[in-house]
């Protein structure tokens, strides 16, 4: 007979299982959704004292919260490697799949961020692949399957079909953005100023800065401007100060043709690098109600709403007043 | 157990590696980074640095290995970096050490990454384990540490208080556009420049400074002055600014180190981490230890940076020390202080 040791880490519970054929030679879990790293290695020791002759690894290949989930896939990559035996991968998902009953069902694990990894099973046939959503918006007339775990005995048998998974299931992407192609950064300078003004008043047409106030910025202390170049033109600017316990962003302004590139990101995280230095607590900004392109830019980087100052750009248009802590 | 063979695994940041040393004698090092995939982003990704560890782990242990020519069964025990570092980056090397320990039923021992640094400084030479001062310089950390006791002893004197000497290069080099990794970019730059064309500021090394900040640093300030220098002199030579600005740093580097050495009695300096690699802080380094009477050792560049033989060569030295090896489940710690050098 094979003996299998099968280990999920997808969830926020560590399973793991030493099943041979029919028997199960050990089953446990403990669930913790931050310490696979330090339950996996103590149940698998556990378990290598009733049986240590092991032929396959059993590997729950997620998807699930990416830091457990990789605990339990590097552990068992490395145990088969050292005991020179295979390794077996299974979506996590199936495996909750083959422990429910019903005819036609959805089955999800939680993804964090208010979202689910899920997919829909006929007669026990997973239709199509697994993917990330709000569960808010999951199909309503079908039973969902919520917050079960995979169970390492079912894994251990599903390892022996033929579906071998290789690669972590991951779904999404990791948070990373890469620079912006083909555009360079520096600090403003006095040469630059009608430029900016032009692009300013393009931009805020109803409330631009003049030319006087933008002068009297750069001149002044305490104050960090820079501008995005495209092809020697600049086409993009921010600006950072540091006032007492907070460094406020004065300004960040992309051209409209150029948008949605990474531009403005890169210049904000450029104001967070020079604030943080500054040693101030926090970072403020105000932001136009309404700004739909911006505000996701400011909530990514950790910016909070913390208030709204009514009127402030003008007659009816609210200021929404967000903050980021910098302590963290 | 004359000489333990003995495997380490770090993947504290954006290196996957695995070294494999005999007692003190290094045997394989096998680095597989990610780096060039950070380089598009300016930065080191931690999603992206864990999903490459997992990747990469399988084949660098099996390269090191093959490359040590022993089997696995041969390994005494195994070390694994359990900080500091990125969480979910270090969790992918304790696992795998973890399962080998388990699977081979050989003791593990948890390192913390800082002292390893240092640790492999006794690969390949009969030099004796004495104390020393560590300036340990890279993208992750900038400190010095009295060395009383690599296993057990290991002081802070003194750190960055804004950025790791590393990111100051990076930043400068982004601000020069010369690209990422910062360090080697201006390092290269630098040749073409003159050094002492800038006078640019030495943070913390007023004589105020001296006491509380003898031995920290703060590259903010000097940063701030590359800024205002390129803002207010635009056509200025990058190769001037990237010159005097290696200059200013390297000095401060040097010259604390060599004070901590002078001030403690202690007359032996190792220099590790990544920005070892700098060419103008060897040269500094060598002509001021030389005229101090300071023995200089720099580790050759492949040790220098993160690597597995260091955490190997820390748990060889753990293990001739007779220390008890971690219990199965220890805890990584991204935080991790150097009050734990052995988990
Ligand atoms: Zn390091």
């Amino acid at each position: 007979m094979t003996t299998i040791l099968a280990i999920d880490t997808s969830t926020n519970r560590t399973s793991v299982a030493i099943v041979d054929g029919e028997k199960i030679l050990f089953s446990e879990f403990h669930d913790d959704p931050l310490a696979h790293g330090e339950v996996l290695p103590k149940l698998v020791a556990k378990a290598l004292k009733i049986e240590s002759k092991i032929d396959c690894v059993a590997i729950g290949m997620g998807p699930g919260p990416f830091t457990g989930l990789r605990v339990g896939i590097a552990f068992a990559q490395s145990f088969a490697l050292a005991r020179g035996i295979e390794w077996r991968g299974v979506a996590s998902l199936d495996v909750i799949a083959a422990g429910i009953t019903d005819a036609e069902f959805i089955a999800t694990i939680d993804a964090r961020r208010k979202e689910v990894f899920w997919a829909k099973y006929v007669d026990g046939v997973r239709q199509g692949d697994i993917e990330v959503i709000s569960p808010l918006s999951l199909p309503a007339d079908i039973p969902i399957h919520n917050n079960l775990s995979p169970d390492p005995v079912i894994l251990a048998r599903l390892c022996q079909g033929d579906a071998n998974v290789t690669e972590a299931i991951y779904i999404r992407r990791p948070d990373a953005h890469p620079a912006p192609k083909g555009i360079t950064f520096r600090p403003m300078t006095a040469m630059d100023l009608v430029t900016v003004h032009a692009l300013e008043k393009a931009s805020y047409a109803d409330d631009p800065w003049s030319l006087a106030q933008f002068k009297e910025e750069l001149a002044g202390k305490d104050r960090m401007y820079l501008v995005a170049e495209k092809d020697k033109k600049v086409i993009g600017f921010a600006g950072v100060m540091h006032r007492g316990d907070t460094c406020d962003v004065l300004t960040l302004t992309v051209d409209s043709t150029l948008r949605r590139q990474g531009i403005g990101r890169e210049m904000l995280r450029r104001l967070i690098d020079w604030s943080r230095n500054k040693k101030v607590p926090a970072m403020m900004l105000e932001v136009r109600a309404g700004n739909d392109e911006a505000t996701p830019l400011y909530t990514s980087f950790g910016f909070v709403a913390i208030s709204k100052r009514p009127n402030y750009y003008g007659p009816g248009v609210t200021a929404i007043v967000m903050r980021k802590e910098l302590t963290t | 157990m004359s000489q333990p063979l003995i495997l380490g695994i770090e993947t504290s940041c954006d290196e996957t590696a695995v070294g494999i040393v005999r007692g003190r004698t290094l045997l394989a090092n096998v680095i597989s980074s990610s780096v060039e995939e950070h380089a598009r982003f300016g930065g080191v990704v931690p999603e992206i640095a864990s999903r490459a560890h997992l990747e990469a782990m399988p084949s660098v242990l099996e390269q090191a290995l093959r490359e040590a020519r022993v089997s696995i069964k041969d390994i005494d025990a195994f070390a694994v970096t359990a900080g500091p570092g990125l969480i979910g980056a270090l969790l992918v090397g304790v696992s795998s050490a973890s399962a080998l320990s388990i699977a081979m039923d050989k003791p593990i021992y948890g390192v913390n990454h800082l002292s390893a640094h240092i640790a492999v400084d006794a690969l390949n030479s009969d030099h004796p384990l004495k104390p020393t001062i560590a300036l340990l310089v890279s993208g992750g950390h900038s400190s010095i540490l009295q060395v009383n006791d690599i296993a057990s002893d290991v002081k802070v004197l003194g750190s960055t208080m804004d950025d790791a000497a590393g990111e100051a290069f990076d930043k400068i080099a982004r601000l020069l556009e010369l690209g990422f990794p910062g360090g080697p970019a201006i390092d290269r730059e630098a040749k073409q420049g003159n050094k002492s064309a800038i006078d640019f500021p030495r943070g913390l090394t007023h004589p105020s400074d001296q006491g509380e900040h003898a031995y920290n640093f703060s590259f903010s300030g000097l940063k701030t002055a590359v800024s205002r220098y390129l803002q207010q002199t635009p056509l200025s030579a990058r190769a001037d600014v990237a010159a005097s600005f290696q200059e200013a740093v390297v000095d401060v580097l040097v010259t604390k180190a060599i004070a901590a050495c002078k001030e403690t009695g202690i007359d032996s300096l190792v220099i590790a981490g990544g920005v070892a690699a700098n060419s103008r802080l060897r040269e500094m380094a060598t002509e001021r230890t030389a005229k101090a009477g300071i023995d200089l050792r720099i580790p050759t560049m492949d040790l220098c940076t993160d690597n597995g033989a260091m955490v190997a060569a820390l748990g060889s030295i753990a293990v001739s020390s007779g220390r008890a090896p971690s219990q199965v489940g220890f805890a990584a710690s991204s935080s991790a202080g150097l009050n734990q050098i052995i988990w």
